[in-house]
C-alpha cells in the first residue's frame, strides 16, 4: 500500500468504479492457459473435492472425488487430473527455438488459478503427490507422480519475481486496478472484478456487495461454502456412502458432480473473462524477455526430468535456501526497477519519493569539459526545471530510460528562482515548488571529447531520471552443500535427493 | 447388497435428524423431499423385517473370518463379545473395532448410545431379569458413570472402576488379550493385526505390530509400572460402594446438588 | 442480581447469554479499541444473531466436514487415556514412564456445571501428594474486565520433574514442519490466554506462575495423514501483549457508562431501535473485523465513505486524512487545510498531481 494506490482507491471509490493503477501489465497472458479451480474438502489437510481444469472456455474437464476420505477415490482424481494437464504441458514441447546458441520451448505453459489460496492448494497437491510410487504396499498411476512434480513447479514458480508461469488472478488484477474497498476484500475475485466490470448497470460498491453473497456467486475456491456443505454436500456424500450397489453408487455420484458443478462454473466463466481482461491491457516492453527466461526455466526442467532428475526435494538445505534467497532478491531488485521504467504509473511512486523526477531541459552546456585528470573528458551540464519533490543528494547516478546508457551524475538541487506563480484555484500555491536539477552528463557522448550529435539533451526536452539501479553487481559466493558451517546446521545428513519413503503412502484414514 | 436392518435404522435417524434442521431453517422444500425419503426407507424396513425370519443371513464385505450370523445378533450381545474378549471397561469405538476385526459385523457406533440408556430402563424395570448388563465403567473418586467407558455387569466391581492410571492399564491390557486373540484364531485375522498395530506404536518395545508376542510383552512389561498403583487405587474406592443401591452399583451416583466444600486435598 | 449482570443481561435482552472464550478474549485484545464488540461480548450477545436481525445476515458458519473432521481428531487422540499423546510427549517432553495419569473433567460426577468444575479443576491440579499428569477439559478462569469469564482449554500436561503445559489440538495440518501461518497465530494467542488463566490459578494454589510454561504444545495433524505430532510454541510475546490488553481493557463499569442508559439490543426489539442502539455504542472498524467478528458488516456499512473502512494503512498513507471526500477536496486543492492537515494536504495534492501527470502521459 502507497500514498499513490490509496490516494487511487479514495478516486475510485467516489467513482463507483475501479481505476487504474498501472498503464501496463508487467505479466505475459497467454495464448492457450490452462485454468484450474479445484475446490478441497473442508477441514482436510488438501483433500480435493472437484474441479474444473482446462485451455478451452468453452470445454473445461470436471473432475469429482465423491468420497474425498477415500483414498482410492483421491487418487484416481489425481490420475485423471495428470492426464489433462500433462498433456497440456507436452504440447509445449514440441517447437524450439535457438536463443545464443541454445535450444528454447518457443512458448512455455501457463497455470491460471483464481487466487493465491489456490496458489496453495497446487502447492499442497502438488507435494501430496510428488514422492508417490507406482509400487509398492500403496501403488499409483504412474503419471501421478509426474503430475506432483510438474505442479509444484507452477506453485514454486509464484517465488520468482517476474515469473508468468503462474496467475494467480486476484493478485494480477490487483496490480492494475485499485478498487474502493480493502486490499482484503479485493482478495474476493467476484468482489474485485464487480469493481472492475460491474454488471447489471450496478455500481463497483453493489456488484461487489452481491458477490459477497455465495447464494449468488460461489466462492472461488478452495475453500467451498459453509453453507452449501451442510445444506447440500453433506448430504450428497452420505448418500454416495450409503449407497447398496453399483448403480445407486453411479446415481449419487452423478448428483455430487452436478451439485458441484454448479458451485463451479460461474467462477470459471468469471476467469476466463479476467484472463480476457489482462490480456487487453498493454504489456510492457520487457514482458517479453522476461517470458523467454519463464521459457528457458521450463526447457531445464524439462530436461532435467527427461534425464531422470530427481522430484523437488521436501525442504531446502541451508545452502540451496541461501542461494535461492540471493537470487530472488535480485530478481526483485530487477523487476522493481523494470515495472518502474515501463510505466509511467509505477515510476510515480519514486517521484513522490523524490527517487525520480519529471522535468523540462532549461539550459545545457554542451561544451563543458573535465580537465582536472590525465585526459580531458566531456562533462556537459544539463539543468531541468521540475515540480516534483527532488531528494536526490548531489553526486548520486541517474539515468532515464529515454537516454539508455547515459549515467548522469546529480551536482545540485535547488529552488527556482523567478518561480511563475502558479495558476491556482484558490489553493495554496506554496505546495509545488520548482525546481532546477543541475545534471552532469558523465556517459553515453560517444569516444570523443565533443559529445556525438543528439547524445545531449535540448532545451525543453521533458526527461524522466530516477536513481534507480539493479544489484547487477557481484553474486555473493557460497559454499558447496559438504561445507554448510555449523551456524547453518552443518553438512545435511540426508542424501541430496529426497527420495519417496513409505511414509508417505502410509496413511491413516480413520 | 441388501441393506442390513440395522444400517436402515441408522439411515432412518438420520434422516429424521435432517428433517429437524430442515424444518428449524425454514427449509419447506427440502423437508418434503427428505419425509418422501424417509417413507420410502420406512417400506424398506417393513420389508427386511418380514424377510429377517426367512432369509439366510446375508455375508458382510471385508474382514476376512466373519461369523455370518453375528450381524443378526442383538446389539447388546455383540457388545459382551468384545466385551468379554477385552476384559477390562472399554470405549465405544474400541468395542466397535475388535467386533468388526474378530467377529465380521460392524456395530453402528450411533446405536451404543442409545443401548446405556436402554439398559438401565430394562434393570430398573426388571432388575437382574437378565444374566448380565452392559452398563458404565464407573469413576474411583465420585463412583459416578463414566463418561466413555462401558463395562459388563458381571464382572466384580473393583474391575469396573476407573481410577487416574486405569485408563493406561486398559490400554495395555487390551492390547494383550487382543495379541492374545490373535494368536489363538484359527485363520488369519488381517483387520485384527492393523487394530494390534496401533496399540504396539504406543507400546514402547512394541514394534509394528506384526508381532503379538512382541506386543503383549511389551504391554506387559509397562504394566508391571503401573497396576499395583492402580489396584490400590481401586480397592480403595471398591470400599466406598459397600452403602450403594443396586441401580447405583451398576449404573452410576450422579453429583446433582452442588456444594462448593473445598477439598483438603 | 448485581446492578452490573442486570444491565448487562438488559443489554443481551435477557435469556442465558454467550460465553466468552479464549478465541473471543484474544480477538478483545487485537482490536482493543472497540467498545461496540467489548461490550457485546461481555453482555454474552449472540452477534450472529444480532447482526441478521439489524439487516446483515451472517456468513460466519463453519463447515459440517471441518466440524466433524476436528472432533474426531480430538477424539483420536484423547483415545485410551491419551496413549498417543503419552507416546509423543514420552518423546518430546521426556514424560518418564510411570506419569500416565488421566482426569476427566468434562464434568463432576455427571454434573458439568461450570463453577463445580472449576473448583474440581483447581483440587486436582494442586494436588502436590500425588500430582496427576493429564487433565481432560480442565476449567480455568481468567478476570477480564472486572468479570470472571470460564475457558476450557483442550488439555493440560503436567510433568514431575518439570512444569504444566498447555495442550492445544488443532485439526490443521503441520506438513513438513510448515504450516498456515495466520492459523498457528491464532491458536497461539488463544493458547496464550489459557496459560495466563492457569498460571492464575496456579498462583492461588500457592505455586509459582513459573511452574506453568511459556511453551504451549500444539498437537496436529502430520503431513496428509491422521497420524499426530506436536509442536512446541513459545507464546512469550502473546503473553505480553496479553496482559498489556487485559490490564488496558476498562473496566465493565467504565464500559458501561459509555453505554447510555436503558440501551437494549435484544432481538425483541424492534429492529430499527437495535440498530439506533448499536450504532450508538462506538465501534473501531477495520477490514480484519471481516474475519473475526460477526457485527463486521453492520459496521462495514456504518464505515463507508471513511478511508480506514479500506484498511488503516490506507487512511495513514494519506496522512491521517478519515473520509474520501476530505482527501478528494484537499487532493484537489478545493478545500483548504487546517493547521494539522497542512502536511497531509501537501502530500496528498503532490500525489494527486504526479498521478493525474502520469496517467495522461500513459501514451
Amino acid at each position: 500500500m502507497t500514498t499513490l494506490t490509496s490516494v487511487a482507491r479514495v478516486e475510485a471509490y467516489a467513482l463507483g468504479r475501479a481505476v487504474p493503477i498501472a498503464t501496463r501489465r508487467h505479466l505475459q497472458v497467454s495464448d492457450r492457459p490452462l485454468v484450474f479451480v479445484p475446490l478441497g474438502m473442508a477441514g482436510e489437510a488438501n483433500a480435493p473435492l472437484a474441479c474444473l481444469v482446462g485451455d478451452t472456455p468453452a470445454s473445461p474437464t470436471l473432475l469429482v472425488v465423491p468420497q474425498p476420505r477415500n483414498r482410492d477415490l483421491r487418487f484416481a482424481f489425481a490420475a485423471q487430473l495428470a492426464d489433462v494437464v500433462l498433456s497440456y504441458v507436452d504440447s509445449f514441447t514440441t517447437a524450439m527455438d535457438l536463443v545464443k546458441d541454445k535450444a528454447v520451448f518457443t512458448d512455455a505453459p501457463q497455470l491460471v488459478v483464481a487466487n493465491p489460496a489456490a496458489v496453495e492448494f497446487t502447492r499442497l497437491l502438488g507435494r501430496s503427490t510428488r514422492f508417490r510410487r507406482a509400487d509398492g504396499p500403496y501403488p499409483v498411476d504412474p503419471a501421478v507422480p509426474l503430475l506432483g512434480r510438474w505442479l509444484t513447479w507452477f506453485a514454486d514458480a509464484t517465488e520468482r519475481p517476474g515469473s508468468s508461469v503462474t496467475i494467480a488472478l486476484t493478485d494480477a488484477l490487483a496490480q492494475i486496478w485499485a478498487t474502493g474497498q480493502s486490499a482484503l476484500e479485493d482478495a474476493n475475485l467476484a468482489a474485485l472484478m464487480g469493481w472492475i466490470e460491474p454488471w447489471d448497470g450496478l455500481t463497483g460498491q453493489q456488484a461487489a456487495a452481491q458477490a459477497e453473497d455465495p447464494a449468488l456467486w460461489p466462492p472461488a475456491g478452495p475453500a467451498t461454502d459453509p453453507d452449501f456443505d451442510e445444506r447440500v454436500l453433506a448430504g450428497l456424500i452420505k448418500s454416495y456412502d450409503l449407497a447398496s450397489d453399483g448403480d445407486e453408487r453411479t446415481r449419487a455420484e452423478a448428483t455430487i458432480a452436478a451439485a458441484l458443478r454448479s458451485q463451479l462454473e460461474p467462477t470459471w466463466r468469471l476467469m476466463w473473462r479476467a484472463v480476457e481482461l489482462l490480456r487487453s491491457v498493454e504489456p510492457a516492453s520487457t514482458v517479453e524477455r522476461r517470458w523467454l527466461r519463464d521459457r528457458q526455466t521450463f526447457t531445464t526442467q524439462v530436461e532435467y526430468w527427461r534425464d531422470g532428475g530427481a522430484p523437488q526435494p521436501r525442504v531446502d538445505h541451508a545452502v540451496r535456501a541461501a542461494q535461492r534467497l540471493a537470487w530472488l532478491e535480485r530478481d526483485l531488485d530487477e523487476f522493481t526497477v523494470e515495472r518502474a521504467l515501463d510505466d509511467p504509473l509505477a515510476m510515480a511512486e519514486y517521484r513522490l519519493s523524490g527517487e525520480a523526477f519529471v522535468g523540462r531541459v532549461i539550459s545545457v552546456d554542451a561544451t563543458r569539459v573535465d580537465t582536472s585528470g590525465k585526459r580531458r573528458k566531456p562533462r556537459p551540464l544539463v539543468v531541468l526545471a521540475t515540480r516534483d519533490p527532488v531528494r536526490l543528494e548531489p553526486g548520486t547516478t541517474v539515468r532515464s530510460a529515454a537516454r539508455p546508457g547515459q549515467d548522469c551524475r546529480v551536482i545540485s538541487v535547488a529552488p527556482l528562482p523567478a518561480a511563475p506563480a502558479e495558476p491556482a484555484n484558490g489553493a495554496a500555491p506554496d505546495v509545488f515548488v520548482p525546481m532546477a536539477v543541475t545534471l552532469e552528463l558523465v556517459s553515453g557522448m560517444g569516444r570523443a571529447l565533443t559529445p556525438a550529435p543528439g547524445s545531449v539533451p535540448e532545451v525543453d526536452d521533458e526527461l524522466c531520471y530516477s536513481a534507480l539501479v539493479t544489484n547487477a553487481g557481484v553474486q555473493p559466493k557460497f559454499p558447496s552443500r559438504e561445507e554448510t558451517p555449523w551456524t547453518h546446521g552443518g553438512p545435511p545428513v540426508s542424501p541430496e535427493v529426497d527420495l519417496p519413503t513409505v511414509d508417505d503412502a502410509v496413511e491413516d484414514w480413520s | 447388497m441388501r441393506l442390513s436392518i440395522e444400517e436402515l435404522e441408522r439411515r432412518m435417524d438420520d434422516l429424521r435428524a435432517d428433517m429437524r434442521r430442515a424444518a428449524a431453517a425454514g427449509h419447506s422444500d427440502l423437508v418434503r423431499d427428505l419425509r418422501v425419503e424417509l417413507r420410502g426407507l420406512e417400506g424398506e424396513w417393513d420389508k427386511a423385517l418380514a424377510g429377517l425370519a426367512r432369509e439366510r443371513p446375508a455375508r458382510t464385505a471385508g474382514p476376512s473370518g466373519p461369523t455370518p450370523a453375528a450381524s443378526l445378533l442383538p446389539l447388546r450381545e455383540q457388545v459382551h463379545h468384545a466385551l468379554t474378549l477385552l476384559t477390562v471397561p472399554a470405549a465405544p469405538r474400541l468395542i466397535v473395532a475388535v467386533h468388526q476385526a474378530f467377529f465380521g459385523a460392524s456395530i453402528p457406533n450411533a446405536r451404543l448410545t442409545s443401548l446405556r440408556r436402554d439398559e438401565e430402563k430394562s434393570f430398573r424395570s426388571a432388575p437382574f431379569a437378565r444374566p448380565y448388563y452392559l452398563c458404565p465403567a464407573l469413576t474411583a473418586d465420585r463412583l459416578a458413570p463414566s463418561r466413555g467407558l462401558l463395562s459388563v455387569s458381571t464382572w466384580p466391581l473393583v474391575d469396573r472402576l476407573v481410577g487416574p492410571l486405569s485408563p493406561r492399564v486398559h490400554f495395555l491390557v487390551s492390547a494383550i488379550k487382543i495379541a492374545e486373540a490373535i494368536e489363538r484364531a484359527p485363520e488369519y485375522v488381517p483387520e485384527a493385526v492393523r487394530l494390534l498395530a496401533r496399540f504396539a506404536a504406543n507400546i514402547p518395545g512394541g514394534g509394528d505390530g506384526r508381532e503379538p508376542g512382541t506386543v503383549a510383552s511389551a504391554a506387559r512389561a509397562e504394566l508391571v509400572i503401573h497396576e499395583e498403583t492402580d489396584r490400590i487405587a481401586r480397592e480403595k474406592a471398591a470400599k466406598r460402594t459397600q452403602r450403594l443401591t443396586d441401580v447405583q452399583r451398576l449404573f452410576g451416583v450422579r453429583l446433582e446438588a452442588v456444594s462448593l466444600v473445598e477439598d483438603a486435598g | 442480581m448485581t446492578d452490573v449482570e442486570e444491565r448487562l443481561r438488559r443489554i443481551r435482552g435477557g435469556g442465558e447469554g454467550k460465553r466468552h472464550n479464549a478465541r473471543t478474549i484474544s480477538a478483545l485484545t487485537s482490536n482493543p479499541g472497540c467498545t461496540r464488540r467489548a461490550v457485546a461480548d461481555l453482555a454474552g450477545v449472540d452477534k450472529l444473531a444480532l447482526s441478521r436481525h439489524v439487516g446483515f445476515p451472517g456468513q460466519f458458519g463453519q463447515s459440517p466436514f471441518a466440524i466433524t473432521r476436528g472432533q474426531q481428531f480430538e477424539a483420536q487422540v484423547k483415545a485410551d487415556g491419551c496413549a498417543e499423546l503419552i507416546t509423543l510427549l514420552r518423546e518430546h517432553l521426556m514424560l518418564s514412564l510411570p506419569e500416565v495419569s488421566y482426569e476427566d473433567l468434562n464434568d463432576v460426577g455427571g454434573n458439568t456445571d461450570n463453577r463445580l468444575r472449576h473448583l474440581e479443576t483447581r483440587n486436582k491440579l494442586g494436588r502436590r501428594d500425588e500430582p496427576g499428569t493429564l487433565f481432560d477439559h480442565p476449567m480455568l478462569t481468567l478476570d477480564v474486565a472486572g468479570r470472571q469469564v470460564f475457558l476450557e482449554p483442550d488439555l493440560i500436561a503436567f510433568q514431575v520433574k518439570g512444569k504444566f503445559h498447555i495442550v492445544e489440538i488443532k485439526s490443521f495440518a503441520v506438513i513438513d514442519g510448515q504450516a498456515d501461518g495466520a492459523k498457528v497465530a491464532a491458536a497461539a494467542i488463544q493458547s496464550a490466554v489459557y496459560v495466563l488463566a492457569l498460571r492464575d490459578l496456579v498462583t492461588a494454589q500457592g505455586m509459582s506462575p513459573d511452574d506453568v510454561s511459556h511453551n504451549v504444545i500444539l498437537v496436529t495433524p502430520k503431513d496428509f495423514s491422521n497420524r499426530p505430532m506436536v509442536t512446541f510454541v513459545d507464546v512469550r510475546k502473546q503473553l505480553t501483549v496479553l496482559r498489556r490488553q487485559l490490564s488496558r481493557l476498562t473496566r465493565v463499569e467504565e464500559l458501561l457508562d459509555l453505554v447510555p442508559d436503558g440501551l437494549s439490543l435484544s432481538l425483541d426489539n424492534d429492529p430499527h431501535d437495535v440498530t439506533f442502539d448499536l450504532g450508538s455504542i462506538e465501534a473501531r472498524y477495520m477490514p480484519q473485523c471481516l474475519n473475526t467478528c460477526e457485527l463486521a458488516r453492520f459496521c462495514r456499512h456504518e464505515a463507508q465513505g471513511s478511508t480506514y473502512a479500506m484498511g488503516r494503512t490506507v487512511t495513514e498513507e494519506l496522512g491521517g486524512v478519515q473520509t474520501v471526500t476530505d482527501v478528494l477536496d484537499l487532493a484537489r486543492g478545493v478545500l483548504p487545510p487546517t493547521p494539522e492537515q497542512a502536511e497531509a494536504a501537501a502530500l496528498l495534492r503532490l500525489a494527486w498531481s504526479i498521478r493525474r501527470e502520469s496517467l495522461g502521459n500513459a501514451a
